[in-house]
């Protein structure tokens, strides 16, 4: 599935899409710290189809993904 | 009963709530709020306008040695997942202060200068208390729910990524 990432996040990685398949997003979040180095350090939020989500989402590998740093509007 | 409201954020005719986009590239120009203001004059039941502006700030790095100044702001976003966010926020915002005539809202994209404008929210309403009351809750909900992303870049270069508080 598609992986959007955004903001230092993206920087870190050298990309801002990544193609990964996972089970749900805890396992994606242990995918993500293996592919992104300093991730694991890092706070982000996972959103599911542009909605965040803080338990274990079961993923049928159609989801937009996304990873999201600290938020800074304004 | 159904919200009504605004299309283009700049047309006073309401419309029914829809997706729409509030980012644009480049700073806001301070031409761009004054034709705002003045679409409005065609809207006779507002008593009042409430209108927050967010300017980049030339920000001192704290806490080393170092001497940076933010020249700039980058703004990126997950824009699809914002211009959602934004549509639940201006629901919320008519739900709480009906009498609210219209609300706006746009974000800026891109490299945005110190001293430039890159962001507005700009609420109309009967009376002064209710765009008061809603820009401030607009603004606030939009810094914590925005996927909205700052890379501060400074003068003597380098940058680092701003974060809300």
């Amino acid at each position: 599935m598609r992986i959007l990432l955004f903001g230092m996040i993206a920087e870190k990685a050298g990309t801002d899409e990544l193609e990964m398949m996972a089970p749900g997003t805890f396992a994606l979040r242990q995918m993500l710290a293996q592919r992104i180095n300093g991730l694991d350090r890092m706070s982000y939020a996972l959103a599911v189809d542009r909605v965040i989500v803080h338990e274990d989402v079961v993923l049928n590998g159609t989801e937009e993904i996304a990873v999201l740093p600290p938020f800074a509007g304004g | 009963m159904t919200r009504i409201f605004m299309m283009d954020a700049d047309q006073p005719e309401p419309q029914a709530h829809k997706l729409r986009d509030i980012f644009v590239d480049g700073a806001i120009k301070p031409a761009f709020i004054a034709e705002s203001i003045a679409k409005h004059a065609t809207r006779t039941d507002i008593g009042g306008h409430e209108i927050f502006l967010g300017q980049v700030r030339a920000d001192q790095q704290q806490g080393t040695n170092t001497h940076q100044r933010t020249r700039a702001i980058e703004y990126t976003a997950y824009r699809d997942m914002a211009n959602e966010q934004m549509t639940l926020i201006r629901e919320e915002a008519f739900a709480r202060w009906p009498q609210m005539t219209c609300l706006h809202v746009h974000h800026s994209l891109g490299v945005i200068n110190a001293g430039e404008l890159c962001f507005m929210v700009f609420a109309s309403a009967p009376h002064r208390q209710q765009a008061r009351e809603a820009v401030a809750f607009v603004t606030d909900e939009v810094k914590k729910r925005l996927p909205i992303f700052g890379k501060e870049i400074f003068a003597e270069g380098g940058h680092v990524w701003k974060e809300n508080q």
